[in-house]
């Protein structure tokens, strides 16, 4: 890249590194170290805690979707909360990848990587659930237009069709961006590869690089390229998805922020789940030279500022709902504050809103302690804070005589809970599998002795 | 260093926009009084358009404490100067403080009499507590202004650190003070001129693009600036393509909220949302809505995408006149069809005063500002930042 001006403070990476150092350290993590013993004990527990979605799913397959706990008037529940809470997670990966990128961010790269990979997962665990509430999952290419003798096309005027191919083409850019990422480190890795396997495979995924000028020309470009692509997709994603809720007339759904609101809580959810898997596998593989109190400091900034802006939408959608003098609008904020489902509503201003203004505090920033902690109130708070937009407008909409409850099953706690476990467990084996961070990125951070100048 | 020396002459810049702000005023001191409606009308458009420039200089300045660039360093002198024209705003609020029924539905007794949602509105939208909450956004804003300049001169006058600090710690708390009374001021300026009506995004749209029309504007007074010592050190092509950056970056913030808001009303299609629209597609409403996404949009799109045009001081000058224009031509198509009837909205044109007012209240405004400008040297502030554009 041309020009870099950027003013250098506090360091992103931690002192007395050279090249070497930087590689064995951090391709030594998947081939030479001994594993932890706490990455086996994650890696079983998560691999356990996943075949709760499995068995849920799969039951949800044989008996159909009445195992679920949704019906009239509550027909999205569970099953679109966290298709919407781990479609947020993943914008962290894109976010910090795409648009830190193009805005030369240096602490990006000792982050992006995880980040990356975060996003491939969350948006995985994403993309199941709209697909088995369909009830007939075997039947979800319907969901595309394609030219069939039932002469049936999507509605291309509804969000949810948008959302087939926002989240496609999000998946697909994402995976993209991630695996051309790799390849400068993927052929270090079939170098240092002590066994016939290894050697195999990351030389077969590496495509052949060398590390030639001409490759690094053509990867500087490809990455940059990649990167202009994936940035609107930041913002377009979690857009279409709010579209969802707000094309609609219900109170609670139907309101003109809503998209920059979400995008906002989808970088506040996905930073929140960085430092969640971060804080700990920085400790696990001691990685501290590398993910650097400036990087604590500037991802606890991120997410204060998306928390405000998350916390200006809870303002304005209560605001509105009496500036509208409309009857049900106001109703709708009422049933928020003292209607069944309340304690949802407060527990989400308590996540969202109230512990997360810890982050102002600099000291706590760097704090690894305050900040899993605060990072676990966030992850909690964004999916109440779809709990409250999604079931909790539903059940109470205009007629009275329409009202109703939305209790999930069994079978819905199920599939949540074992996604996570399948996002944790697939987290965990790529970092057994991949350079967790960026080899040749975090290399250039080396500062070279006796030369203070430019790149 | 002494501020003389440090300080360019812009008397002749600052003649020439004192001139035209007086030419202006005389036109419409001559329209007010064959159509006094159309006059408060034009006023308030011009109120509100030159309003934002200075409040949004105050919100980019503390962005640019928090988070800092190069961008910043070249425009802060230019932003602080900005905020110190802020108490020129506060006079111009006068005339509309005093004429509230003339402009607002809401604030007309005779007309809330028959209407039931604006009586059930009044508990927010009545003329005390209208002027109680602009009361609050200036304070708010002249607090700001006080203690961005304040700390800044002693910053310079080498509080170092200290006043850094000071500063970067009133910026956090001030940006949300900021996006709310933006926001709030909005609401009452702008929405509330269609009481039964209203967007949660409208907000969104006043502060993004606001800071396209400050953005644009600094670029305008920069590019003057830096034919002459002391910025003609400083600036360098890269610092006004960091500044196209940004200009782009709000044009296709400004599209992405637009483009969001009429989806989601078109969606809904509820009786109280979709008049806003059905007013602005008629006529020659409609018209302006076609050249805003066109020349709103799409050009400064294509334009501002490409590198060279940004680097290039009289490219990107041009491309900043053009976008101040469309910014008044995005603030007009909303402000001034909300003054008609859903069925008549597209017999009405917009009026020569809603150019006139905005040429003749910014022409004083420019006034102010480039006196404000002069008053303190243009040598950045933290000039070490620049040197050599490296690090």
């Amino acid at each position: 890249m041309t020009e870099q001006y950027h003013s250098a403070t506090a360091p992103v990476l931690a002192p007395g590194h050279n090249n070497k150092s930087v590689t064995e350290k951090i391709a030594g993590v998947v081939l030479t170290q001994k594993t932890p013993k706490g990455w086996f004990i994650v890696f079983a527990i998560t691999f356990m805690v996943m075949h709760a979605m499995v068995f849920s799913l799969g039951s949800l397959v044989v008996r159909g979707i009445g195992l679920w706990g949704i019906n009239q008037p509550v027909g999205w529940g569970l099953d679109i909360i966290n298709f919407v809470w781990w479609i947020g997670i993943g914008h962290a990966g894109t976010l910090i990848s795409a648009i830190l990128l193009l805005l030369r961010q240096q602490w990006r790269m000792s982050i992006s990587r995880f980040a990356e990979a975060m996003t491939i997962f969350a948006v995985m665990c994403a993309g199941l659930y709209p697909v088995f509430h369909t009830g007939r999952p075997w039947l979800a290419y319907w969901l595309l237009p394609y030219p069939n003798t039932m002469a049936l096309w999507p509605q291309p005027r509804s969000p949810l069709v948008w959302d087939v191919f926002a989240v496609s083409t999000y998946m697909t850019v994402s995976i993209v961006f991630w695996y051309v990422g790799l390849i400068p480190d993927l052929g270090t890795m079939r170098d240092r590869a002590k066994t016939m396997f290894g050697k195999k495979m990351y030389g077969f995924f590496s495509l052949g690089w060398r590390g030639s000028a001409r490759h690094w020309h053509v990867y500087e470009t490809a990455s940059l390229l990649l990167a202009g692509l994936s940035t609107p997709l930041v913002v377009s994603v979690h857009s279409v998805v709010s579209f969802d809720f707000a094309a609609g007339i219900i109170p609670g759904w139907h309101t003109t922020v809503f998209p920059p609101y979400f995008v906002a809580g989808a970088v506040f959810a996905g930073f929140a789940m960085v430092l969640t898997l971060g804080i700990p596998i920085r400790k696990l593989y001691g990685l501290e030279d590398y993910i650097t109190d400036k990087h604590l400091d500037n991802m606890a900034k991120v997410m204060l500022t998306t928390g405000l802006v998350v916390v200006y939408g809870y303002f304005l959608e209560v605001f509105f709902a009496f500036y509208s003098a409309n009857e049900y609008e106001i109703a709708m904020a009422h049933n928020r504050f003292s209607g069944p489902y309340s304690a949802m509503y407060w527990a989400l201003i308590l996540c969202n809103f109230i512990v997360p203004q810890l982050l102002w505090i600099h000291s706590f920033r760097r704090n690894t302690t305050v900040l899993f902690i605060v990072s676990m109130f966030i992850n909690v708070g964004m999916w109440l804070e779809r709990f409250v937009i999604i079931p909790m407008s539903l059940h109470r909409d205009f007629l009275p005589s329409s009202w109703g409850f939305y209790m999930p099953t069994i079978f819905d706690w199920g599939a949540f809970i074992g996604s996570i476990g399948f996002f944790t467990f697939m987290m965990f084996l790529f970092i057994r599998g991949l350079p967790m961070i960026s080899i040749f990125e975090v290399r250039t951070l080396i500062k070279k002795p006796a030369q203070g100048g430019g790149h | 260093m002494s501020s003389q020396t440090m300080t360019a002459d812009l008397s002749g810049f600052r003649n020439k926009a004192f001139f035209a702000g007086v030419a202006g005023t005389v036109a419409c001191m001559a329209g007010a009084l064959s159509n006094s409606d159309q006059f408060w009308r034009s006023y308030l458009l011009a109120f509100i358009y030159w309003l934002m420039i200075p409040v949004t200089c105050g919100g980019l300045l503390m962005l640019h404490h928090l988070v800092g660039g190069q961008w910043g360093v070249v425009l802060r002198r230019q932003l602080e100067a900005g905020t110190r024209a802020l108490p020129f705003n506060l006079i111009l609020a006068i005339p509309i403080a005093l004429n509230l029924p003339k402009l607002y539905e809401w604030a007309n007794h005779e007309h809330t009499a028959h209407d039931k949602i604006l009586q059930q509105k009044a508990f927010w939208l009545n003329p005390e507590f209208f002027l109680i909450r602009l009361g609050i956004y200036f304070l708010i804003w002249l607090t700001l202004r006080y203690l961005l300049n304040n700390w800044s001169y002693d910053q310079e006058a080498g509080g170092g650190e200290t006043a850094k600090d000071k500063l970067r710690n009133v910026s956090g708390p001030g940006l949300v003070l900021h996006v709310l009374t933006v926001s709030f001021a909005s609401f009452d300026l702008g929405m509330s001129l269609e009481p039964h009506w209203m967007s949660s995004i409208y907000g969104f749209l006043y502060i993004v693009g606001g800071a396209l029309t400050t953005m644009a504007f600094n670029i305008l007074v920069l590019a003057r600036l830096s034919e002459e010592e002391p910025m003609s050190h400083h600036v360098r092509p890269n610092h006004f393509a960091d500044l196209g950056t940004l200009m782009f970056a709000f044009t296709v913030l400004w599209a992405y909220a637009s483009m969001s808001q009429y989806l989601i009303i078109w969606s809904g299609n509820l009786p109280e949302e979709t008049p806003f629209y059905v007013k602005r597609f008629h006529g020659p409403w409609l018209t302006m809505a076609t050249f805003l996404m066109v020349f709103h949009f799409a050009l400064p799109f294509f334009l501002l995408l490409m590198r060279f045009n940004k680097r290039k001081k009289a490219i990107i000058t041009k491309i900043a006149s053009f976008m101040m224009f469309m910014r008044l031509v995005d603030l007009m198509w909303y402000i001034a069809p909300a003054f008609h009837e859903v069925e008549e909205a597209g017999h009405h044109w917009p009026h020569w005063m809603d150019f006139a007012a905005p040429v003749a209240v910014g022409g004083l405004w420019v006034g102010v500002y480039v006196w404000q400008l002069g008053k303190r040297s243009l040598e950045p502030v933290e000039v070490h930042r620049l040197a050599g554009g490296h690090h």
